[in-house]
């Protein structure tokens, strides 16, 4: 028996051995850009649009930083006054579903599709009744369940993610603002 | 690459190649030729399409030079190119059915590139990667193989953070599975 977490430590180990690539790559790739037309400059356009873009390093004295950062506390301060918004505040949600399992794992968007992060528990007076609750700020959340361990089911209480980006079946929640 | 070309920086190079001087671009291509390299051979699982795919990415990246917005991230720019090229390149390969055989009896059985010097590693971990679905196949790579942060992997795949961390997560997982089945045999 050995430990597998280490035999996949020692695969990725294994995948960062460099690998050998034909010697005459470089001279193939050139050959067919040689037979290109030559790289085209950008348009003037493009350069400038590129240099208003572009992030830069600038230089502060310490005095023009602490200047700069009193006048953004001061900046902050005045328009929180002005105008306090509420913020959303977490809602605690229920998430309910009915299976014959040992292990019932909630997993969304919420906690990073991490399967550990959030185990449903069987209400005790149906075993077959799982449960977890979650803080949900307002939003939009993408979850599925994953049973026993292996197997992925979508909430059928609830819409079904609009596609399969995450490669399992999943569904949507929506918890609106107060 | 010459060796006037050696601790240049990648937006000089650029600038140079943009200006008319397409040898500049070999500096570039020597430059990452292993790195992107090692990535396609590993997604794509075959020697002969990693190279046609990364053939292709440079040559991409080279009539699309002027694209690039940051050319002093040449490298990360060109490294979004090759993610998408491999996808297409292993899209094809998977159809004509000569890569990523799903059949796990033909994957147990079947012969891989013969080559002398191949180890018992090198074939576990080809076996255990090809049999890896290929979206958790990339996220692995780039998270564990390039040491890729989150956001990093995003922007090269167009993938969201938290559909990668999962990708991740669940390669992990398949390959735990894959190797248990490797060990029962």
């Amino acid at each position: 028996m050995f430990d597998r977490d280490e035999f996949i430590e020692q695969m990725i180990r294994h995948l960062r051995r460099p690998v050998e690539i034909d010697p005459g790559f470089d001279e193939r790739v050139m050959r067919e850009v040689a037979a290109l037309p030559a790289g085209r400059r950008p348009s003037v356009i493009a350069i400038g649009w590129r240099w208003l873009i572009r992030p830069r390093p600038f230089a502060l004295s310490p005095l023009a930083g602490a200047a700069v950062a009193a006048g953004l506390a001061a900046l902050v301060l005045l328009l929180s006054a002005r105008q306090r918004p509420a913020t959303p505040a977490a809602r605690e949600f229920q998430f309910v579903l009915v299976a014959r399992a040992t292990t019932v794992s909630l997993v969304g968007d919420f906690n990073d599709w991490d399967t550990s992060r959030t185990p449903m528990r069987p209400v005790r007076a149906d075993p077959a009744l799982w449960t977890a609750v979650v803080p949900l700020s307002p939003g939009r959340y993408r979850y599925a369940f994953l049973v026993n361990g292996s197997q992925w089911i979508a909430d059928p209480g609830a819409p079904a993610a609009p596609d399969d980006e995450f490669g399992v079946p999943s569904s949507v929640v929506t918890v609106a603002g107060s | 690459m010459g060796i006037d070309n050696v601790g240049t920086s990648d937006a000089e190079l650029v600038r140079r190649v943009l200006g008319g001087d397409t040898g500049a671009y070999g500096a570039l291509v020597g430059r990452y030729r292993d790195r992107l390299g090692r990535y396609a051979v590993h997604m794509l699982g075959n020697r002969e399409d990693a190279e046609e795919a990364l053939q292709d990415a440079f040559v991409r990246g080279y009539r699309s030079l002027a694209r690039c917005d940051d050319p002093e991230r040449f490298g990360a720019w060109l490294y979004g190119i090759l993610v998408n090229r491999c996808r297409t390149t292993g899209a094809r390969a998977a159809r004509r059915a000569r890569l990523f055989v799903r059949d796990d009896a033909a994957l147990n059985g079947a012969p891989l590139e013969s080559s002398a010097e191949r180890t018992e590693l090198d074939d576990v971990v080809r076996r255990a990667l090809a049999r890896l679905a290929t979206e958790y196949r990339e996220a692995f790579l780039l998270k564990y193989m390039e040491e890729l942060e989150y956001e990093e992997m995003a922007r090269l795949t167009g993938v969201g953070v938290s559909a990668l961390k999962m990708r991740v997560k669940r390669a992990r997982e398949q390959l735990q599975v894959i190797l248990s089945e490797a060990e029962r045999v």
